[in-house]
């Protein structure tokens, strides 16, 4: 079998036993508990948090990566043109690798206390935007001619 | 044998893989090789005499802002992978890249219900789709004629505030392309000095990496008797990329006789300011042209016309208007920037000079305006040169070559 396909399998087993295990403590192990337990369970407060710390380590990796490229430039000296431009990119780049950190740290540190807010402000923060999107898009197909007006032919 | 051609953009006109697409499965399919191609927006021009051509959808909205799609992009966007693509552009990332290889890989999975192929060659996308095809236990191949590292080198010279430098790094895909070429089954570049640049650029087996010269359209790019001008530099490329080096050739001008003049064959003010305000800084501007966006017949016309050819570029994969001006029996002066000492042939073809050194650049013109008889026996020289190593045929039976050298090894391997 192509290493490949190998490759596949494992995919399919691993995805389909962490969905599993996420439903099981997300959904059914609180609802077996008492839906309306004011205290999570370890599992389901887990269950949540995991998924949603992969996407925060995503977002805040990719600001830290973005501080560190440009940290990290190694090129020819820039055109003349550009010299009495440049701004402080360096020391820019140096805080946002910083600042990346410190949320990361926090988010750690509140998902380390079971932190209701660990999860609830960056989840908003996704939601807001995805939806913010789509609201944006919805509104602009709104508000565009679908077709020139008669005195415009 | 069968091949499945992956082009993310295949319009000729925007782009080289464009260009390579339309003539190199035109070559192959002359060699007997059955062409399917797979390719995004802008469509390439018909080439179903040859190949059978599978359209993928991508709305194109890298920097164009929500309000100015028009309503027929608008509608399209509430479909998911399009959703996607906005929303990863509106955060200046360009995934054209990715989301043309997912869709290519559910359209071959789909292809390969009914038609089996040898091999599936992909032109410089390298896309996060590319991997989950390798399941489909057919030798997968790119193309890649130079890496974006170099792109993103030449904006990071050109940028200089914190956001155009976040907005570079977020641009290029790099980490993507790396650990997809590393796992795909051969590459092919253009040039020897193309080879270097994925070693370093990716960290690529020197084993992996196959030479096959760029092709062009010898019989169309020829030298037809008509009649030269005098004084007459030529400069074919985008004037808005750094890497083009115009800001040298222009410095160069300076240094060079009133009566000397130079044509660009790109966009001038409005749509391209860059080119036009160097010129007026070095009080060039009353000696050059703009000639726009040309069709190939006046591009060739340009080139029979000429003086001579001239490439001031800093990095070139492999320098396709120095090749063109060969083939038109144009002597080139051309930096030995990248893949240009490979096509060039210093002192037969042309004259090569460092880059970035607009004075070397303004004594090898005036030397070739200077020795008539010089410039035509290198534009012969030229000629022959180009219909020897960068015709399309010739590009087509290497690319077979290796083709057949690539499955032979996957075949061994498994």
């Amino acid at each position: 079998m192509p290493r490949a396909k190998i490759y596949g399998f494992i995919a399919l087993l691993v995805s389909t036993a962490l969905a599993g295990l996420f439903f099981y403590h997300s959904f059914y192990g609180p609802i077996a508990g008492g839906i309306f337990s004011s205290l999570l369970a370890d599992n389901a407060y887990y269950a949540v948090a995991v998924p949603l710390g992969f996407l925060v380590l995503i977002i805040l990796g990719t600001g830290f990566w973005i501080g560190w490229t440009i940290l990290t430039i190694k090129v020819a000296p820039p055109m003349p043109e550009i010299v009495e431009k440049k701004d402080y990119a360096k020391p820019k780049a140096f805080l946002l690798c910083l600042v990346t950190l410190a949320l990361l740290a926090l988010f750690a540190y509140g998902v380390y206390l079971k932190s209701y807010w660990a999860l609830a402000l960056p989840a908003a923060v996704f939601t807001i935007v995805v939806l913010g999107m789509v609201f944006w898009v919805g509104l602009a197909i709104i508000t565009t001619r679908a077709t020139l007006p008669a005195d415009k032919k | 044998m069968r091949a499945l051609f992956l082009c993310y953009r295949g319009n000729p006109f925007c782009g080289g893989q464009g260009i390579y697409l339309y003539y190199l499965t035109r070559e192959l399919a002359k060699l007997g090789v059955e062409i399917d191609v797979i390719v995004g927006p802008p469509y390439p021009d018909p080439m179903e005499k040859w190949a059978k051509v599978y359209r993928t959808e991508n709305l194109n909205i890298w920097s164009i802002r929500t309000e100015h799609f028009g309503y027929e992009k608008l509608t399209r966007l509430l479909s998911p992978m399009n959703f996607v693509d906005y929303f990863l552009t509106r955060f200046h990332i360009f995934p054209e890249m990715e989301t043309f290889s997912l869709r290519a890989f559910n359209l071959t999975r789909k292809l390969l219900k009914t038609r089996r192929y040898d091999i599936i060659h992909d032109v410089q996308c390298l896309g996060w789709g590319l991997l989950p095809m390798k399941g489909f236990g057919v030798p997968i191949i790119t193309t890649v004629h130079h890496p974006l590292t170099k792109d993103r080198e030449a904006d990071f010279i050109r940028d200089a505030t914190f956001w155009e430098y976040v907005t570079t790094t977020l641009f290029y895909p790099l980490t993507m392309q790396r650990t997809v070429i590393n796992r795909l089954d051969r590459v092919i570049t253009s040039s020897l000095e193309g080879v270097e640049e994925l070693v370093k650029a990716f960290g690529l087996e020197r084993e992996k990496i196959s030479v096959v010269y760029n092709g062009l359209d010898v019989e169309v790019f020829s030298h037809g008797g008509e009649k030269r001008e005098e004084n007459s530099l030529l400069f074919v490329g985008n004037t808005e990329d750094y890497k083009k080096g115009i800001r040298y050739l222009l410095e160069a001008l300076t240094l060079l006789p009133e009566k000397i003049k130079l044509k660009i064959v790109d966009d001038g003010p409005p749509q391209r300011i860059g080119a036009w305000d160097l010129a007026k800084k070095f009080h060039v501007e009353d000696r050059i042209t703009f000639t726009g966006k040309v069709d190939m017949a006046t591009l060739v016309r340009l080139y029979c016309t000429a003086t001579m050819v001239v490439v001031a570029s800093l990095h070139e994969g492999f320098g396709l208007p120095a090749a063109e001006g060969m083939a038109c029996e144009t002597p080139v002066v051309s930096t030995t920037s990248g893949a240009l000492k490979e096509v060039m042939k210093h002192g037969e073809t042309g004259i090569l000079v460092p880059p970035k050194d607009p004075r070397a650049l303004a004594d090898a013109i005036m030397g070739l305006m200077k020795d008539k008889k010089l410039r035509q026996k290198m534009g012969k020289a030229g000629r022959k040169r180009a219909v020897e190593n960068f015709s399309w045929p010739v590009a087509a039976k290497n690319t077979l070559e290796v083709y057949k050298d690539t499955i032979a090894a996957y075949r061994s391997n498994r």
